[in-house]
């Protein structure tokens, strides 16, 4: 048992992270509002989808503001609660906007003592007839927004695009982190290899690699799902311009390891085999990191992090979601680890068998 | 002082200069290699002019390196199969492994230079010159000709030692050569003006660094395959 500790471990670990990862709730969030664009003058009243919401059991009433910046802020004419994720809120547009735009979005803010805050970026856009920000300043009924509730509970953040499938971060991301290590895992066998001349070296490099790619599909797999549901069918997935590092380097993995498995069917003799595959898999690798300082610099990337899409870093990855998402990195690397073993132990049998009977 | 430093360093030079000028003499008597690699260049141009007419600078861009890229490959694919085995052995019982890979790197990076030269000659020649910065792009063309034959040259070794070698050339050092590519369309993009771009010294800078590291692999790495 002392060493099959990490095994258990890892099970442990991911069985961990698909309870807390799939069951924990959503904050509170607004999915859409409509009409989202009004004319300057208007009484408008909105219909709002709120998401994981109770607005009825609110005990104190619900309040809004259509936001502009920082400090501006209108509040709202009247808010009819219809049931616990509906809601109709009237504002009153002035005449005149304290801006030179013809067009300004507004935030939509929520509050109530049950849900806490919640906001919708850009939920309304406001065209003005003419411009005359002087007016607009006098115009202007200021109200700032106070008080704020928060949420208690233990609760996921809510992004409006993603909605739900934030949770695939702990697959779909942390699958990729685990595939980087499991291919560090198998250049380092190659390197040991090259050291000793041990054929187990290079069978643990062929089953660290095997497996790598496998997580490398599944992550592949669940990108394009995850795609699929937020960015919309219309995104390709092999678009080197578009994609990102991880994205990039898992398609360009795919092919390199892919090659080597090749490689590896060319030659019948085992020790050449297993030289020529693991200088190529050194030499690959080296070239897959480069990849790292290339695609930044292509152009925009619909991933996280770039063209005001969520990333993994500053308040897209709450403390909650950490929580869950180091663990999922941690638990799937270990999986990988006992796979990869599992599969060197059977290419060494079958190399074994194959000494004493084929031979 | 430097005297027992030198003398194998020197030998080294030595020992990589013979073999590139035995390799300079054999492509000499045969003239096997540029010929081919000019004649595919040659009728892929007309190719591309035939059926194109008009070339945008766009399609120019990517077509140009499409081309090199496959004239290169092919070029470097037979530097360790057309000698046969007893000479290989020959040379591995007098040289250097290092001198090898040099030497085949170093002649190999001089070939690619002719070939994507004549590359942008015959795009020039039938489907017009898109090129607006001459020094960026030749700087781009001696640079992707470093990168790609050092990764080339290296996979050739590796893929000579099997029989079905120019598959396995193919496949294995494509993937290898993505981020010289990318790097090189961007900056030959950029000569060529289809995009401005003040940070193109980043792109010059990161593909020094590939050039480089590859090539600090290859050299690392060979005497592992010349062991054979």
């Amino acid at each position: 048992m002392k060493n099959h500790w990490w095994k258990a471990l890892g099970v442990i670990i991911l069985l961990y992270t698909f309870t807390a990862g799939m069951l924990l709730p959503l904050k509170p969030g607004i999915v859409a509002v409509n009409p989202s664009s009004v004319r300057t003058g208007d009484t408008v009243t909105l219909s709002v989808q709120g998401y994981n919401t109770f607005y009825t059991q609110s005990k104190t009433p619900v309040r809004a503001w259509l936001k502009l910046d920082e400090q501006r802020a209108l509040a709202a004419k009247d808010i009819e609660v219809i049931s616990d994720n509906a809601l109709r809120v009237s504002f009153d547009i002035p005449a005149h906007l304290p801006v030179s735009r013809r067009v300004q979005d507004f935030t939509l803010l929520l509050d109530n003592d049950v849900d806490g805050a919640s906001v919708l970026p850009s939920a309304l856009l406001v065209t003005q007839d003419s411009i005359q920000p002087d007016r607009g300043e006098t115009l202007w009924v200021n109200s700032p927004i106070t008080d704020l509730h928060e949420k208690s509970g233990i609760t996921f953040p809510f992004r409006n695009i993603l909605a739900e499938t934030i949770r695939n971060t702990y697959f779909h991301v942390a699958l990729w982190f685990a595939m980087l290590f499991l291919f560090i895992g198998g250049v380092s066998s190659s390197v040991r290899y090259l050291a000793g001349n041990d054929l187990d070296a290079d069978y643990r490099a062929q089953a660290q690699t095997t497996v790598g790619l496998i997580f490398g599909l599944l992550g592949l797999i669940t990108g394009i799902i995850w795609a699929r549901n937020t960015w919309g069918a219309g995104y390709k997935f092999w678009n080197l311009r578009e994609v990102d590092v991880k994205q990039a380097m898992t398609m360009v993995a795919l092919f390199v390891y892919l090659a080597y498995f090749v490689l590896r069917m060319a030659f019948e003799d085992a020790e050449r085999k297993a030289r020529l595959s693991a200088v190529y898999n050194i030499f690959a690798f080296v070239a897959l990191i480069s990849l790292i300082y290339v695609v930044p610099r292509l152009t925009d990337s619909l991933h996280p992090g770039s063209g005001g899409n969520p990333a993994l870093g500053g308040e897209d990855l709450d403390n909650t979601m950490r929580m869950i998402f180091y663990p999922a990195i941690i638990g799937w690397t270990l999986l990988g680890f006992w796979m990869a073993q599992l599969y060197y132990r059977l290419i060494r049998a079958q190399m074994h068998l194959e000494e004493s009977v084929g031979v | 002082m430097l005297g027992w430093l030198s003398l194998p360093v020197m030998g080294l030079i030595k020992e990589t200069l013979a073999l590139m000028r035995k390799d300079l003499l054999l492509e000499w008597r045969g003239k096997y290699a540029l010929s081919g690699i000019l004649l595919y260049v040659f009728s892929t141009v007309f190719i591309i002019y035939t059926s194109f007419e008009e070339v945008e600078p766009k399609a120019w861009n990517t077509l140009f390196w499409v081309v090199l890229l496959f004239a290169s490959i092919s070029a470097i694919v037979k530097s360790f199969v057309q000698e046969n085995s007893p000479r290989q052995l020959y040379y591995y019982s007098l040289t250097n492994p290092i001198a090898v890979i040099l030497s085949k790197t170093l002649y190999n990076i001089g070939l690619l230079m002719v070939v994507s030269l004549l590359t942008w000659a015959c795009f020039a020649l039938m489907a017009g010159n898109a090129v607006k910065d001459n020094s960026q792009f030749f700087l781009a063309l001696f640079l992707g000709s470093v990168g790609l034959s050092i990764t080339f040259t290296f996979v050739a070794a590796i893929a000579g030692k099997a029989d079905h070698s120019a598959t396995l050339q193919a496949i294995m050092s494509f993937p290898l050569v993505l981020p010289i590519l990318l790097t090189l369309i961007r900056l030959s993009a950029n000569a060529l003006r289809l995009e401005q771009d003040s940070s193109i010294s980043d792109d010059i800078a990161i593909l020094a660094g590939i050039d480089l590291l590859s090539l600090g692999m290859a050299l690392l790495l060979f005497p592992f395959l010349w062991r054979e």
